[in-house]
């Protein structure tokens, strides 16, 4: 009987690792590099009441070495995300995250979505066949602030894009070199 | 009282060694792996014949068409979905009881089912692009269970099986472990 349960116990065991944990769906990923596709559109003086606007506009078809047609590559996705977050400065040593409601976003093209940091969507025009994103994010008090594109991600001075590609299409992960980071990956600016 | 106690061994062993010989002269047996049929919908079927000197040879033939396996391999969790596998087997008993016994096996395996891989399209007049592309697989594997079997009434079986092994020749597109684990019920004749 203690053979039949070990016996039992070694099925378990076996049946359980047979389950499938890779949820990440690591099999449709492709990564790509390409710079300089969201730039923060600074100013040289920011005052409260004022917008920092962050932005995208990429043509379908990248030059990752060779022109690669992303469109077309993810099953015709008509959205690439990626996320960035506005700190202020409330002591010497401690940043605190900004948020505001979506609606106080100023929104010319993509869509956004503002929690503990700011969701970016590119969203495709299918008349200029782009990506487009160009949303403003209010300052509204005196301070010094910092933007970075860190969240979910590593790097220090890229952007993370990422195709929302539907369930059976490959997605594209767009790693894009950004000019306006400094070295440790943030833009400061302060607002008057 | 040492009397009854021997007695009671006596037709113990008789009627041990009596099951073991109606067993020993039905040579053949049918199974059906119901664990497989429940968790993986896995149509999966054997056959055993008995030899001499507690060999016995089969043969194991799987079908399987998992929906979370079809919808996992669809949405880019895993890159292949196994769809049948034949698995010859030999076995040998390790206990002397002929009615219930462990056992070890050897079995080979020809597999396959679905593959699929993300390509990089190029060198047309248009720019690159990816593409998912689709394709068969099939593969050869050795591998090694242990396992249980009890009998019933002489005639029905019950059978847990515990093996894996390992895909050998074509192993970029195959799974590299093939397992064998299952609840078999069969029918000795």
């Amino acid at each position: 009987m203690k053979e039949i349960k070990k016996l039992l116990i070694l099925m378990v065991i076996l049946i359980a690792t047979s389950c499938d944990t890779n949820d990440d769906g690591f099999y449709k990923n492709i990564f790509i590099d390409v710079p300089n596709l969201v730039t923060i559109e600074t100013q040289n003086n920011y005052n409260v009441g004022d917008y920092l606007y962050v932005s995208a506009n990429f043509y379908r078809i990248l030059n990752d070495g060779a022109l690669l047609d992303v469109y077309q590559s993810t099953g015709g996705a008509r959205q690439f995300v990626f996320s960035y977050i506005i700190e202020k400065k409330i002591s010497e040593t401690e940043w605190q995250v900004v948020t505001v409601n979506d609606n106080q976003l100023d929104i010319n093209s993509g869509t956004a979505q503002n929690g503990s940091y700011v969701y970016g969507i590119c969203e495709y025009n299918e008349t200029s066949e782009t990506y487009e994103y160009n949303v403003g994010f209010p300052l509204l008090s005196v301070g010094n602030y910092r933007l970075s594109f860190g969240y979910n991600s590593s790097s220090t001075n890229s952007v993370e894009l990422r195709s929302l590609s539907s369930s059976k299409n490959p997605i594209i992960n767009i790693n894009s070199l950004t000019s306006n980071l400094d070295g440790t990956g943030y833009y400061y600016f302060n607002v008057n | 009282m040492k009397k009854l106690l021997c007695l009671l061994l006596l037709i113990s062993f008789a009627s041990q060694a009596q099951e073991s010989s109606i067993l020993a002269d039905k040579k053949n047996e049918f199974r059906i792996d119901v664990l497989s049929a429940i968790v993986w919908q896995k149509a999966s079927l054997s056959y055993e014949r008995f030899l001499k000197n507690d060999f016995s040879i089969g043969a194991n033939v799987n079908f399987s068409n998992s929906k979370k396996l079809n919808d996992d391999f669809d949405n880019g969790y895993r890159n292949n979905v196994p769809k049948f596998e034949i698995n010859p087997y030999v076995r040998y008993a390790l206990s002397k009881s002929k009615s219930r016994y462990y056992f070890a096996e050897i079995f080979g395996s020809y597999n396959g089912g679905d593959y699929k891989e993300i390509i990089h399209v190029s060198g047309m007049a248009m720019p690159d692009y990816y593409t998912i592309r689709k394709s068969k697989y099939t593969d050869f594997g050795l591998g090694g269970s242990l396992g249980y079997k009890m009998y019933f009434k002489e005639s029905f079986a019950m059978e847990l099986i515990v093996g894996f092994g390992s895909n050998l020749t074509n192993r970029d597109k195959s799974p590299d472990v093939i397992s064998r684990v299952g609840i078999n019920l069969g029918y000795r004749f």
